[in-house]
């Protein structure tokens, strides 16, 4: 096979972007000497239309049974190169790409090296793909039935969304009953909008919806399957054990606010008038400000960032606490008309629309606004015998440079948003990432926010990172058009790049068992043998690494085409010697 | 002399004698073979001289069976001269296979070996600085031995080798059966098969209670009770039996011993301790740098146990200081 393959290797020059670096010429004048070579060419846009043209026809022409493009990463462009030798006749895993880009002209600021490491990966890519093998794409079918796991304001939607387009929905919710953490807030920033009227509509559409099946009180046990043919366990009431079938999940288990008590200095639950952003919250919903012993505070202090951006607990923004401050101050001043506001900030983050004009008006109602460095945050002390306040707020207002010592009877802090304690499990429920912090990894932070790295599950709302509404909603209704869509086309394609394992080969040891991050392996015990299910696998090469009897092979990613393409790079240092 | 029984010679390079000894380990078959064969050379039982064998015509020998890795100039001469004059030459043992024990010397230099056995050994007179030559001068003309090689071969890096037999020594029952093969004259195995053993890996055979594998501490045999029915690995002990070729009747792990990975990498397997190396870590049960450093420091000399009889054969092949 090898000796007989015609190879056309199309090399790009990306506009500048390889050009600049790499000597693509010089690239193209070793390549074409190369055993297996038909044609070799270089263009200045191998993506697109003509560049793409050419190599369809030069199929035809001289005869190509495999391409190589000498060009961006595979991530990039992989996809347009295999339909377009797809569209000359050839099997789109005919393609191997050698990236020149990402991994050539971009990283080295050397000509000569960057042109010769560009000619070692061609050769190297040229000396593979003759051991390519063709496959076809496979299918599998695709329930339209979704499984939406927490009820707040994201499942909520998600689950409507759903339901209205006649697609059946099985929402669980841990707690008895629905609407999550926004059924713990009053009003909503930055329009003062009441969360009640926000949520109480959808929950009546939701619990009505015949589509839509809620379970509270309940937890998902299990989840086995991949896309489209997911099965799940559901435990209500802590015995009762619904089995559902599915073909998509959604993810909405939202986020726990950061535990005040941590923060010493700010006296949480050594004062009892030092309230959590949620505590007070609770007040402002039955419409009384009061301290602990009933009567109205005349001075309050809102320090925002508590356990957020800092180095000692967790170093992300948590994005809605300034407006939800803002929106304190309001409330309070509505509640608490003669009161003394003031708000403890690091930085005022008023993006979105409409913040930053609501901004404006809170420091037009009279909150007087005091900056302080992230890193020396207040301190909250018991007032003196004798005062007729409190506590003693004491703050080094960065902008003036003083030491400023506040009176407060009550003091408010804006607790961020964490990952949820139960975060671990539910990840590894429904087999998806976590970063450092604890929250879901989307797919692409830019491109596909609300996808994960396993197929069928779909992460909206505050468990992927602190996000306010407006942004749950949206990341909610993704999911819902990513899953439609599926729905729509009624079968799901899979990538035939999957490992597989030779049960000739396999010994039935089980050292993969536990390996995979998809859960795609599973073990026979009546026969003694492991065996991947092809449209879980991700291709990852982790059990293929790791099967000591060398019984897994990973398509697209055997041995042999490995060690040629390592070849192929010696084979072009020997040249140079 | 016969000539239509079988002829055949066996010859030990740089080995321990134990395959010649698995050869007399088939007890009685041993007749079989004495009756069948005509022994031109076999170290261990009948006296055959090189030059015996090299006064025979090319491709007279039916069969050649060499064990031993190639250490020397000797093993290699040797090696050259069987292959010369046999039809069919068999790599026995592991040492001829992948390398064997001796091919773990391929982590130090010769300078290193010679230091260690020669010079600073302690039991070797204090201040010796005798080291061997290939040749030395004497009264009376000039003494040659066979010159130490840098490294360690295994028998196919130096001559053409049809069929492996693998195992440290090769189980007496494969050997028998694969001479009993030969002897029958029924046709033999595609060019270049390893015969005599298995083609999947010793936990086939192994009967032993697999699980899953979550390891929290390695230890050594004899630093825990092991559990006889449960698989060794399970309990922490390396045991290369995933990752080695089975048929030599799972002596070992039936002794409470693990699997050393005599018989070899699997077919579809380039580098057997790498096999072991990355099997062995990917079934760690831990996220934490920390704490997976310390659970790999109870595996003591990773590259003995991943390596012990295949580093000569290994994509690594020697150490290059």
């Amino acid at each position: 096979m090898t000796t007989e393959c015609k190879i056309g290797v199309y090399v790009c020059s990306c506009g500048t972007n390889i050009g600049k670096m790499v000597d693509c010429d010089a690239v193209t004048g070793y390549t074409k000497n190369l055993p297996g070579v038909a044609v070799c060419k270089s263009y200045k846009y191998m993506c697109s239309n003509p560049g793409q043209e050419m190599i369809v026809k030069d199929i035809q022409r001289y005869g190509l049974d495999r391409v190589v493009v000498a060009a961006c990463s595979p991530r990039m462009h992989e996809p347009t190169f295999r339909a377009a030798i797809s569209h000359g006749g050839l099997n789109p895993y005919y393609l191997e790409m050698a990236n020149i880009r990402e991994q050539c002209s971009w990283v080295h600021d050397d000509h000569q090296q960057a042109t010769d490491k560009a000619k070692a990966l061609t050769c190297a890519a040229v000396k593979r793909v003759p051991f390519h093998e063709p496959f076809d794409m496979q299918s599998v079918p695709m329930n339209s039935a979704s499984l939406v796991i927490g009820g707040g304001v994201a499942g909520l939607t998600a689950a409507l969304e759903l339901a209205d387009a006649n697609q059946p929905v099985y929402l669980v919710e841990k707690d008895g009953k629905l609407g999550g953490n926004l059924a713990r807030i009053d009003l909503t920033s930055p329009y003062l909008d009441s969360a009640k009227d926000l949520l109480a509509e959808r929950i009546c559409r939701v619990t009505k919806n015949p589509k839509i099946t809620v379970m509270l009180n309940s937890e998902v046990e299990s989840i086995s399957g991949y896309v489209g043919n997911f099965k799940a366990q559901i435990k209500s009431n802590g015995e009762a054990v619904t089995d559902i079938e599915i073909g998509s999940i959604i993810v909405c288990t939202g986020f726990r606010e950061f535990d005040a008590s941590k923060v010493g200095e700010y006296g949480y639950g050594r004062f009892p008038n030092v309230v959590t952003s949620f505590d007070l919250e609770k007040m402002l919903k039955e419409g009384r400000v009061v301290m602990k012993d009933g009567k109205t505070p005349k001075y309050v202090t809102i320090i925002n960032c508590v356990g957020s951006r800092s180095g000692k607990y967790n170093r992300y923004c948590s994005r809605v606490c300034c407006m939800t401050a803002l929106k304190y101050a309001n409330g309070i001043k509505s509640a608490a008309p003669d009161a003394f506001i003031t708000n403890l900030y690091t930085d005022m983050n008023a993006f979105g629309k409409g913040c930053e004009d609501f901004y404006r008006r809170s420091a037009e109602r009279d909150t007087i606004f005091m900056m302080f460095d992230k890193h020396a945050p207040p301190t909250v002390s018991a007032a003196g015998k004798g005062e007729h306040f409190n506590m003693l707020v004491k703050v080094n207002e960065i902008l003036s440079g003083e030491e400023v010592e506040i009176p407060a009877d009550m003091v408010v802090l804006m607790v961020g948003m964490e990952a949820r304690e139960d975060s671990m499990n539910v990840a590894r429920l429904v087999n998806i990432s976590r970063d450092k912090d604890g929250w879901f990894i989307e797919s692409h932070p830019k491109l596909d926010p609300v996808a994960t790295s396993t197929d069928g599950v779909f992460i909206a709302g505050a468990c992927a990172s602190p996000k306010d509404i407006p942004d749950t909603v949206a990341q909610a209704r993704a999911t819902t058009a990513r899953i439609l869509a599926k729905i729509c086309q009624g079968e799901i394609w899979v990538e035939p790049v999957y490992a597989e394992i030779n049960e000739d080969l396999c010994s039935g040891c089980r050292v993969c068992n536990e390996l995979c991050p998809y859960s795609a392996i599973d073990y026979d015990p009546v026969k003694k043998r492991s065996a991947i299910i092809s449209v879980m696998c991700k291709s990852c090469g982790g059990c293929v690494a790791g099967c000591p009897s060398g019984a897994i092979k990973a398509r697209h990613f055997t041995d042999k085409q490995i060690f040629e393409q390592i070849e192929g790079v010696l084979e072009w240092a020997s040249s140079r010697a | 002399m016969d000539k239509k029984k079988l002829q055949i010679a066996l010859y030990w390079g740089a080995a321990c004698g134990g395959c010649d000894v698995s050869v007399l380990d088939t007890n009685e078959f041993i007749l079989d073979i004495a009756a069948a064969c005509d022994i031109h050379m076999w170290p261990i039982a009948h006296d055959g001289k090189y030059k015996d064998i090299e006064a025979l015509e090319d491709g007279f020998l039916d069969l050649a069976m060499y064990n031993g890795a190639v250490r020397n100039s000797e093993n290699e001469h040797i090696a050259h001269l069987l292959r010369k004059k046999s039809k069919v030459m068999v790599a026995y043992g592991s040492c001829a296979h992948i390398g064997g024990i001796p091919g773990l010397a391929n982590t130090f230099t010769r300078e290193e070996i010679f230091e260690s056995a020669y010079l600073k050994n302690p039991s070797i007179q204090e201040g010796n600085k005798t080291v061997p030559q290939p040749q030395t001068e004497v009264d009376g003309g000039e003494l040659t031995i066979p010159a130490f090689y840098k490294r360690v071969y295994k028998l196919d890096d130096v001559v053409d080798v049809d069929y492996y037999i693998p195992g440290c020594p090769p189980a007496p029952e494969q050997c028998k059966a694969v001479l009993s093969l030969i002897v029958s004259g029924q046709p033999l195995p595609p060019k270049g098969s390893v015969v005599g053993a298995s083609e999947r890996a010793l936990c086939e055979d192994c009967q032993r209670k697999k699980d899953e594998k979550m390891i929290k501490q390695f230890f050594r045999p004899w630093q825990i009770i092991q559990d006889p029915e449960k698989c060794l690995l399970e309990q922490g002990i390396v045991c290369a039996g995933s990752a080695t070729r089975s048929g030599c009747g799972v002596r070992c792990p039936d002794s409470n011993m693990p699997c050393r990975g005599c018989y070899g990498p699997m077919p579809n397997v380039v580098d057997q301790g790498a096999k072991i190396i990355s099997s062995v870590s990917s079934i760690i049960d831990s996220q934490d740098p920390e704490e997976i450093d310390k659970i790999l420091s109870g595996i003591h000399d990773i590259t003995g146990y991943a390596y012990r009889f295949g580093m000569a054969g290994s994509l690594l092949q020697r150490s290059v200081r």
